[in-house]
């Protein structure tokens, strides 16, 4: 093994010139040992990273040719089948990139793929990430940060599908503006100025391309970078295992290491976007037809990060709308189309302070949670994840009813039903699970592991010969902490017989019983030996004992 | 059953498992998922049949056989099926030719299926109603001119039992056979010919489109592959209609669909619109071989999980799989 | 698998723990061994862990495998990119072949590159374990103190504490700078006014199919018992390819829909009153045609999926309902309001006409829609 310790000259050259100008070699080796964890799970995040990169770079490729103008043109280009027809300046530089650019297609389409998995990586990165606990003290901010970058994903996401002004894109950029019409008193206003006059005027495009290329981009991208230096600044959150404390992180270090394993996934990364746009074609707007706003298609849907918003609108009820002193206010737009929205953007990101201000925990957390071993949280994130996956649903409840010739209406009154029954079944289940899995564990805790060998004794009694854990097994099991409350155990009556008025107050007590739901079904482990189970026999060598004796 | 054996604890194996049944999953689904070459109407696209090459009388054999029983004897309907007397014959040649009619179950909607009938059946018929049961002129007559369903081999082939037994029998039937087939490659060319004529024809693409988008894309969808009605009802895909039945059902207005005469869109409106649909469909994707049914954007969000991000995800397990050595 | 429970108590693996690593098994090879004891990298020994020589060969070889895979795929890349000229990708068969080529070599590098390193950084690379401190993230306390002190120091001296004056002019001076940026935009559109109230429609307006542009007669219709049309009122602006703006367009397009008259609901005979003349639904219908705005009053697709045995129209958005025999009202789905009815008729010549505008603002419901 050849072993390199001097640097070549010409490395050593431009060290020498960047460290004479900013003395950087002794943070830069810090950095470089920076450690890694090393599990699959903690690679989402980069997926969202790498796919923004693509997003990037085949956004400017695309910007050479788009002509982001409303202006009527009557077509006479390459693409033969719709000469002659009326159509936006936008929709026919669209068409130039797809059908006179060489790879112009191809680039097209690595955006738009690329844009479905960014979002697709954000949301399975945050799910990790809240089911970890690794949103906890000190990475609250972090975790803001996340969340603003998802909203600013998904809004990137809808204008850039907005902009070749195709006809399902247009029919987006109407329903936005049908919502915005719905606001109480500034609506119209709101419109008015946005649009540049009614809809569709001739500015919106204009409008929109600039907050898609200039605007968000730039913001994403600076959240983007903060999302990173925090995560760089406070390291990387572990999963429980030897050695690995609030205190210690184990891992891979960031050179050479996880340098080339980072490196190596960017290209996975980009190779799977390049192959889906490849071959699958996605968003094909040369086939869909200019814009309109007196035409549509059925099974009209957006892309799929906006489909629980276009479900909320689907399923809401008329009933609640009302007028006020003849003015409308129309329930049934704005609670789907802003509260709900609001509730699931609101919800995650206040999470972190609400769990907080229950338990009252003020520690700093670098071991991630378990899942299993926070069941309530479990349990609150699966039923978040259900709602959410029930408006997804709904929003292409004409597919579903189609494809599977079910009543389109009874698809509605289903998906009614289950927006409000799904999520509470789905908590108390996923919390059942959680607890059972918790005793599973104490019990491997406590007997070792079911080895799937049946041996019978002598006495004619069938056993199943349980094993030894491993030492990393007892360090995980074991580690399970045990999930408590200030609420719970503070005094509610101080040693002067004054009770604390902190629990009398409405807050106090709502705390208290919030507190008592959170912690209150918990498999501890406390004090259990590992081994020490009662039916130690079964386990290999009791076994091998039983057998010499005979 | 060793191999398997030795390796079902290892670290991957579940995932392996996952990905080996989604790809059951998958292939199973494209094998019995309906493939879009089912079955062609097998109309030849001609002018309208000479009166002696009906058989009225045959028409009404076939009417009273199958259609009477739910029709009535003189097409003005039951409980069980409407009045057919104002239909019209487009109706009717629209109908059995998609193979709806006749049908077995007069409660529900009905796909599309092969023609039960033959195409002689179907003319004689047609005669039968115009002479007998047709009120006046009412309805929409059948678009001749308009191509309709390529020509099928069945009706050229020759019967091997009209030929005599042995070995003389049998030279004559490969030369029937021979004979057959060159018919039926000339009548298939002509009607492609007649097919991309009728196409070509049309030459304002603007026109056909918003026709086409404005009052049937919000239906059919904009590929013409259907979309959900209420109660249950579907508007089917148009990809196999030929361009006469999508005439036809313009202007007889089947099931749920409202009637568009040619009073408001006229034949070579009509013409447009229809060679808009079909070029489109016919319209190679450039986006790459997989076009997901031209289903749209549910279909590209689902791919975008199950195949995009999960296949990243399989490469990220690769990258930090353990080394089993090591760790 | 019933070979399992004969024997083979030694060498199971232990059930692995989800998200827990799996369990040691000290298989260091002896040349590790070796190389270990007179270790010189960038770690301690303890926490390398060594590939053998041999397996290092090989992962070199493989990943150098993959490399050249990529380089071809690179090469094949470029090589696509000239096979076809910007006039043949025009055709989309070409253009289908084009991208797959060009995606497929794309992919072909990409995914060699990325495997290439994976084997590279798994196989040639040793193992690092590495443990290192978190920091302790808040400050000591002498830390903060010493910073709070300095920095209240150093806003005493500045004077910015103790001189309110100074202070609240300065704040003053921002807020109408602050302001700015919002006033600006105020000419990025018009006051609504009632630009959302009035269409094109009025009194004596023909209309035209979409896309024929053929004025529409009412004996057009005399064979649809059950037709149905999107119409546009009949202006003919030059400005426009189509003669009407799209703002226009996208508020006055209408369906007309022709049904029986014993179809019609009780309802219809409701008198109403629209732009100061009453009348019934009926009397705005002509000979079974009625007009209905095609735009939902949800947010605003165009609501125009007719069945012509329910009458109903559907939108293919959010499966709004109207019965259009029943002055469109709402019968499902989250519209509240019917769509505004279009009066009709014919004039001299036979054409149908509108006879005034709609009896309600068309499109998606806002504020003050039912105000003058």
């Amino acid at each position: 093994m050849s072993k390199t310790t001097q640097a070549p000259k010409a490395l050593r050259g431009v060290g020498n010139f960047i460290d004479d100008r900013f003395h950087v070699a002794k943070m830069g080796e810090k950095n470089l040992r920076k450690v890694f964890p090393n599990h699959w799970s903690f690679m989402l995040g980069e997926i969202a990273l790498y796919s923004f990169i693509i997003l990037l770079v085949t956004g400017v490729f695309l910007t050479l040719w788009f002509k982001p103008s409303m202006m009527e043109v009557v077509y006479d280009g390459p693409y033969e089948r719709l000469n002659g027809v009326v159509m936006s300046e936008a929709y026919a530089s669209t068409l130039h990139i797809d059908f006179a650019v060489r790879g112009g297609f191809l680039v097209r389409q690595i955006h738009h793929w690329a844009a479905l998995i960014f979002v697709a990586a954000l949301v399975v990165h945050m799910l990790r990430v809240f089911f970890t606990g690794a949103f906890r003290k000190p990475r609250e901010i972090n975790w803001l940060i996340g969340v603003s970058i998802f909203v600013l994903a998904m809004l990137e996401g809808l204008f850039g599908y907005s902009l070749p002004d195709d006809l399902p894109s247009g029919m987006g950029v109407r329903i936005l503006q049908g919502v915005m019409l719905a606001l109480p008193l500034v609506g119209t206003y709101i419109s008015m100025f946005l649009f540049g006059g009614e809809f569709p005027g001739e500015d919106i495009i204009t409008r929109l391309y600039m907050l898609h290329v200039l605007a968000i981009p730039a913001l994403l991208l600076g959240l983007i970078v903060a999302h990173f230096m925090i995560l760089w600044h406070q390291k990387h959150t572990q999963y429980p295992g030897p050695g690995r404390t609030d205190k210690t992180v184990v891992g891979t270090p960031m050179f050479p290491g996880f340098a080339v394993k980072a490196g190596g996934f960017f290209f996975f990364t980009f190779a799977v976007i390049a192959g889906l746009s490849a071959f699958v074609q996605v968003n094909p707007i040369h086939l869909f037809g200019p814009f309109t706003p007196t035409s549509i298609t059925s099974g009209l849907q957006p892309d799929w990060y906006m489909g629980f918003m276009e479900g909320s609108l689907r399923i809401f009820p008329n009933t609640l709308d009302f007028q006020i002193f003849g003015y409308a206010v129309p329930i049934g737009v704005l609670v789907p189309g802003l509260i709900v929205p609001g509730i699931i953007f609101g919800g995650l990101g206040a999470w972190p302070f609400i769990e907080q201000w229950i338990t009252g925990d003020k520690r700093a957390h670098n071991v991630a949670d378990r899942p299993r071993n926070a069941p309530v949280r479990t349990g609150v994130g699966v039923a978040g994840i259900t709602f959410y996956g029930v408006l997804w649903l709904a929003g292409s409840n004409d597919i579903l009813s189609e494809t599977f010739s079910i009543n389109l209406y009874l698809t509605t009154y289903i998906f009614r039903v289950l927006a409000i029954v799904g999520p509470i079944l789905a908590f108390i289940i996923t919390k059942r699970i959680c607890l059972g899995l918790q005793r599973r564990d104490r019990e491997t805790l406590e007997h070792g592991y079911e080895s799937g060998i049946i041996r019978q004794l002598p006495s004619g009694e069938f056993i199943e010969v349980h094993k030894r854990n491993s030492h990393e097994t007892i360090e995980v099991l074991a580690s399970k902490p045990t999930i408590t409350s200030t609420a719970l155990t503070e005094e509610q009556v101080d040693d002067k017989g004054v009770e604390n008025p902190e629990g009398r107050k409405p807050k106090g007590r709502l705390r208290r019983a919030l507190a008592e739901w959170y912690t209150k079904d918990n498999v501890s482990v406390e004090g259990v030996r590992p081994h020490s189970g009662h039916h130690l026999h079964h386990s290999d060598e009791a076994l091998k004992e039983h057998t010499s004796s005979h | 059953m060793k191999w398997i054996t030795a390796r079902r604890r290892h670290p991957l194996a579940g995932y392996v498992v996952v990905i080996l049944a989604l790809a059951l999953f998958g292939v199973g689904y494209a094998g019995l998922a309906p493939t879009a070459d089912q079955a062609q109407a097998q109309t030849l696209a001609a002018d309208a049949p000479s009166p002696e090459d009906v058989d009225v009388a045959e028409g009404k054999t076939v009417f009273d056989q199958t259609c009477a029983t739910c029709h009535g004897l003189d097409g003005s309907g039951s409980k069980v099926g409407p009045d057919l007397r104002d239909v019209g014959p487009a109706a009717i040649d629209f109908q059995v030719s998609t193979g709806r009619m006749p049908s077995m179950n007069p409660d529900a909607q009905m796909p599309r299926k092969p023609m039960v009938m033959t195409e002689q059946e179907l003319v004689n018929l047609i005669a039968y109603y115009n002479e007998s049961i047709r009120s006046g002129t009412n309805g929409a007559d059948v678009p001749y001119d308009v191509p309709g369903g390529a020509p099928g081999y069945d009706d050229f082939k020759p019967l091997r039992s009209d030929f005599a037994e042995g070995e003389a029998g049998s030279e004559e039937y490969e030369a029937a056979l021979e004979e057959a087939e060159a018919e039926y490659r000339t009548a298939l060319e002509e009607y492609q010919d007649e097919y991309d004529e009728y196409i070509a024809g049309a030459d304002n693409t603007d026109m056909g489109m918003r026709l086409y988008l404005t009052n049937c894309a919000h239906c059919h969808g904009w590929s013409g592959g259907g979309g959900a009605l209420t109660d249950g009802r579907w508007a089917p895909e148009i990809h196999e209609s030929t361009p006469r039945e999508i005439y036809e059902a313009m202007v007889s207005g089947p099931g749920a669909m409202p009637m568009f005469s040619d009073g408001v869109i006229d034949p070579e409106e009509k013409q447009e619109l229809i060679s808009y649909v079909k070029t489109l469909q016919a319209e190679p994707n450039a986006g790459g071989i997989f076009d997901l049914d031209r289903v749209g954007q549910v279909a590209e969000g689902l791919i975008g999980w199950v195949v995009g991000l999960a296949l990243i995800v399989a490469c990220a397990i690769w990258i930090t799989a353990k080394q089993r050595a090591h760790d | 698998m019933t070979e399992n429970n004969i024997d083979n108590t030694g060498d199971d693996t232990p059930k692995r723990v989800v998200g827990t690593p799996a369990a040691e098994e000290p298989v260091v090879s002896v040349e590790a061994e070796q190389a270990r004891d007179d270790h010189n990298g960038p770690y301690p020994a303890s926490e390398t862990h060594f590939n053998s020589e041999e397996v290092q060969r090989r992962g070199e070889k493989v990943a150098s495998a993959w490399f050249i895979i990529a380089f071809l795929g690179g090469i094949g890349f470029l090589v696509s990119y000239f096979l076809f000229t910007p006039g043949q990708i025009a055709d989309p068969q070409y253009g289908q072949y084009s991208n797959m080529l060009l995606g497929g070599t794309l992919t072909l590098a990409m995914f060699g590159i990325g495997a290439g390193m994976t084997v590279w950084a798994r196989k040639v690379m040793p193992h690092y374990e590495v443990s290192s401190p978190y920091d302790e993230l808040p400050s000591n306390d002498e830390e903060k103190g010493s910073f709070s002190a300095f920095f209240m120091q150093g806003a005493d001296e500045s004077g910015f504490t103790k001189r309110p004056l100074m202070r609240r002019t300065l704040i003053l001076a921002m807020v109408p700078l602050g302001l700015a940026p919002i006033v600006l935009l105020r000419d990025t559109g018009p006051l609504p006014g009632d630009k959302l109230k009035n269409t094109p429609w009025e009194d004596g307006r023909r209309m035209y199919v979409e896309g024929t542009h053929r004025y529409v007669r009412a004996e057009d219709l005399e064979n649809d018992p059950y037709g149905m049309i999107s119409a546009l009122p009949a202006v003919d602006d030059d400005h426009y390819p189509h003669g009407i703006s799209l703002n226009d367009a996208a508020k006055s397009v209408i369906l007309l829909i022709k049904m029986p008259e014993e179809d019609w609901q009780p309802s219809m005979n409701d008198e109403i009153e629209v732009d100061g003349e009453t009348g019934t639904r009926l009397n705005w219908t002509h000979n079974g045609i009625i007009a209905y705005s095609k735009i939902c009053t949800h947010v605003g697709c165009p609501a125009a999926l007719y069945e012509r045995t329910t009458h109903r129209i559907l939108c293919p958005c959010h499966q709004s309902t109207f019965d259009a025999s029943d002055a469109a009202k709402v019968v499902f789905g989250p519209a509240h309001r019917p769509l505004p009815q279009l009066p009709i008729g014919v004039d001299d010549e036979g054409y149908l006409i509108a006879k005034g505008d709609f009896t309600e603002p068309p499109g998606p419901t806002f504020w003050d829609y039912a105000k003058d």
